[in-house]
């Protein structure tokens, strides 16, 4: 360890220069906070990630539950059978209306359960029809009675009336 | 110097630590970072990285308009860990709940279909899986997961669902639990279906959180295709429902209806019954999983007919006018040989017309046989009997057409009325389109194009024709085949008001060993409106109980007929068949 004589002028020279210091320690605090900041945010941000997939996911869920519901309701096993529920018959006899030349194709006919060329209620198997229209005569005619009552059954027969409309269809 | 000299030695010792210490470390960070450097990263990365296989998602099938016939769903197995098995506790507001097992059991049974002592046994012992309930739908799913359970978890799966359950069940197939598919349009277009599986590799924190700057090597999933069929759903619906009902009420072994639109050669309708609902493949009959349509072979009998005086009209062997001999019984030119028609009649003088209209055997034999027998197979293969279809459907008949040196003396005059060959049912309603349409045979389109998620068409087939017979032999074979519908005794039966409806009836004998047993096939195929064709309707029903003409193929006929021509806006006719002789002695025929 050797010790050196100098002058005070050139002691001051050699004493470390506070800004300089100073503007080093600020600089490492910055990048490190900066870091720590962007760290912060993209670890937020992958959470942020993680519950809005799972909102997804759940989401999606929820779509392909209605889109099930919608393809039951929508299948022609359903139809035919709410329709024949209702009293409905497929008229066979086609009528057309042709506008420009103001003419009737056809002689229109009632329909009648007699002649209609099939049974309406459904004989199409579909083990993928869960929900069904609950609509019959009855339920229609009680619907006009009930109008603004709303009832609530459980869920297995499930029906909820809305005012004035046709029964809305229950979830299974 | 004595201080000095201590310093300096404590100084260097110190010195010495700091030395070997840093080597130390030097020597482990070589070791890490250069020599083990590669088996180290591995392992971590490993420790930290998951791969997932991202499944491809099956596409859909769909109908002419666009109904979803089947589509890829998810369903879920339920778990569960007995080992973990207990209470679960809940602090709400700092006051702690606890819902025992036997309070969840009671909750869950239901749910997963159970009862409360099946759930529970199920429950018991220390294992790490137990099964609870396979292939649950999403609602279930749902519930189940807001119960809250933490030992309970799910295997998600894909799986299909066919919204329409049977309507089009036999042509489209189904596929197996294992996701594979077994038979129809299912298997037959699976490449177009699949997809392809994505792969996807990604580090993860110890809590399971993707860590965000780390790598992701992706090969992305491609989704399966779209498969877009020509069926129209309704109208194959409304066939289904008129099929169940006819061999409910026949005691039939099965029937089935084939609907072409004539002038594009697409296939609205092949429906039959009993028909497979592909939801649940297994509550039907094996014999009636796929398509009769395509598979079954049968001897077609008269609805022949309405071919072979086509051939005869082409080949100008004779018109419209000119008469043959057709007593109700005839011996043949060799031994043991002999035809009869279907009822006893005085001898009659025929025309093309008439056979048709009375179904003569004689009659249309001795028409046939004028023609040499090359030329009738040659007629025969252009009308697409003996080859399968350009759809090469899942186990697709060829039908039966045998060499014409191989035809013996009775095959050469039974040929002409439908016996000693052997036809499909979409074999059949495409000769009778080619009649339709002017004499050309179009190819039979049943899958329109297969589209992936971007629009890309993987698929689309290609639509040949055939020239069958000449335009003016097809529109006037159409005009004596409308004699059927207005004069026959059973033809009237599928007339329908404001339309002129051409067709044929058809009652064929079922081998039945060596002979012909006492069961029928019968049928009606024919054409609507006739001036002007738009639909090709043929009906075949198989062993019908009691049942040896074919009446009872006339209702559905009609019924099926009619409806297209109702669904599409087909207007009425408005002319008249043309006069043409149909009478017992070729005597032109009026209404009465």
């Amino acid at each position: 360890m050797a010790v050196y004589m100098v002058s005070q002028a050139q002691a001051r020279q050699l004493r470390p220069k506070m800004t300089a210091g100073l503007i080093f320690v600020a600089g490492i605090a910055v990048v490190l906070l900066g870091q720590l900041v962007l760290n912060m945010i993209l670890t937020q941000d992958a959470y942020h990630l993680r519950s809005l997939k799972l909102e997804k996911r759940d989401l999606t869920t929820q779509v392909q539950i209605l889109q099930e519901e919608v393809d039951s309701l929508a299948s022609p096993q359903n139809l035919a059978d709410a329709a024949n529920r209702l009293g409905m018959v497929a008229n066979p006899a086609s009528v057309l209306l042709d506008i420009e030349n103001d003419k009737v194709f056809g002689k229109p006919r009632p329909a009648s359960a007699a002649n209609a060329a099939v049974a309406s209620a459904n004989l199409v198997a579909n083990a993928a029809m869960g929900t069904v229209s609950d609509f019959s005569e009855a339920t229609v005619a009680s619907a006009e009675v009930s109008e603004s009552v709303e009832t609530e059954k459980p869920a297995a027969s499930g029906l909820v009336l809305e005012q004035g409309l046709i029964p809305a269809s229950p979830t299974r | 110097m004595g201080k000095h000299g201590s310093l300096s030695r404590r100084l260097g010792a110190f010195a010495l630590i700091m030395v070997v210490m840093v080597l130390g470390l030097g020597i482990r960070l070589v070791d890490y970072q250069v020599v083990r450097a590669e088996q180290i990263r591995e392992e971590s990365f490993k420790s930290r990285s998951i791969t997932q296989t991202l499944p491809a998602l099956r596409g859909q099938i769909r109908d002419s308009s666009g109904q979803v016939l089947a589509r890829t769903v998810f369903r879920y197995d339920v778990n569960a860990a007995p080992k973990n098995v207990g209470s679960i506790f809940k602090t709400v507001d700092g006051v702690r709940t606890e819902r025992t097992v036997e309070q969840i059991v009671l909750e869950l049974a239901p749910l997963v279909g159970l009862t409360p002592e099946e759930l529970t046994a199920r429950l018991a012992g220390d294992g790490e899986y137990s099964n609870l309930a396979k292939k649950v739908d999403a609602e279930t799913y749902n519930a189940i997961r807001e119960l809250g359970i933490p030992w309970i978890y799910f295997d998600p799966f894909a799986d299909r669902l066919y919204p329409n359950g049977a309507v089009a069940g036999n042509v489209l197939g189904f596929v197996g639990s294992d996701g594979v598919p077994l038979a129809g349009l299912e298997r037959q277009y699976n490449t177009c279906l699949a997809g392809i599986d994505g792969q996807e590799t990604f580090e993860r924190s110890a809590e399971g959180v993707r860590i965000p700057t780390s790598n992701v090597t992706t090969q992305p999933t491609q989704n399966g295709g779209t498969l877009n069929l020509s069926i129209d759903a309704n109208l194959q619906f409304f066939a289904q429902q008129v099929l169940a009902d006819t061999v409910n009420d026949l005691g039939a072994q099965w029937a089935s209806a084939v609907v072409v639109e004539v002038e594009t050669g697409r296939l609205l309708a092949a429906a039959e019954a009993p028909s497979v609902d592909p939801n649940d493949p297994a509550a039907s009959d094996a014999s009636d999983r796929g398509s009769k349509i395509f598979q079954a072979a049968f001897e077609p009998g008269s609805i022949m007919k309405a071919l072979t005086t086509a051939m005869v009209l082409d080949t100008k062997t004779a018109d419209a006018f000119d008469k043959v001999k057709a007593p109700d019984y005839m011996k043949l030119d060799f031994a043991g040989g002999w035809i009869k028609d279907s009822f006893g009649h005085e001898p009659y003088n025929l025309t093309l017309g008439g056979v048709l209209r009375f179904s003569s055997n004689t009659g249309m034999s001795n028409f046939g046989v004028k023609i040499d027998k090359e030329t009738r197979h040659n007629y025969l293969q252009k009308f697409g009997f003996g080859s399968v279809s350009p759809l090469r459907f899942e186990g697709e008949s060829s039908g039966i057409l045998h060499d014409y040196k191989d035809w013996d003396k009775m095959t050469n005059y039974a040929t002409t009325y439908g016996q000693g060959i052997s036809v499909t049912g979409i074999q059949m309603a495409y000769a009778y389109q080619a009649m339709a349409n002017d004499g050309l045979r179009l190819d039979p389109i049943l899958v329109e194009n297969c589209v992936s998620d971007d629009g890309t068409v993987l698929y689309q087939p290609k639509q040949n024709s055939t020239r069958v017979v000449s335009k003016e032999t097809a529109n006037l074979n159409i005009n004596l085949m409308e004699k059927v519908v207005e004069f026959g005794g059973v033809g009237q039966n599928a007339g329908i008001d404001g339309y002129r409806v051409a067709g044929k009836t058809g009652t064929a004998q079922i081998k039945d060993g060596s002979g012909y047993g006492s069961q029928f096939a019968i049928s009606f195929y024919g054409v609507a409106p006739a001036e002007n064709p738009k639909f090709v309707v043929g009906v075949t029903i198989y062993k019908a109980v009691g049942v040896s003409n074919s009446l009872q193929a006339t209702f559905p006929f009609k019924a099926i007929m009619q409806q297209a021509l109702k669904s599409y806006r087909v207007p009425p006719s408005t002319s008249k068949s043309p006069d043409l002789p149909s009478g017992k002695y070729g005597e032109v025929e009026t209404r009465s």
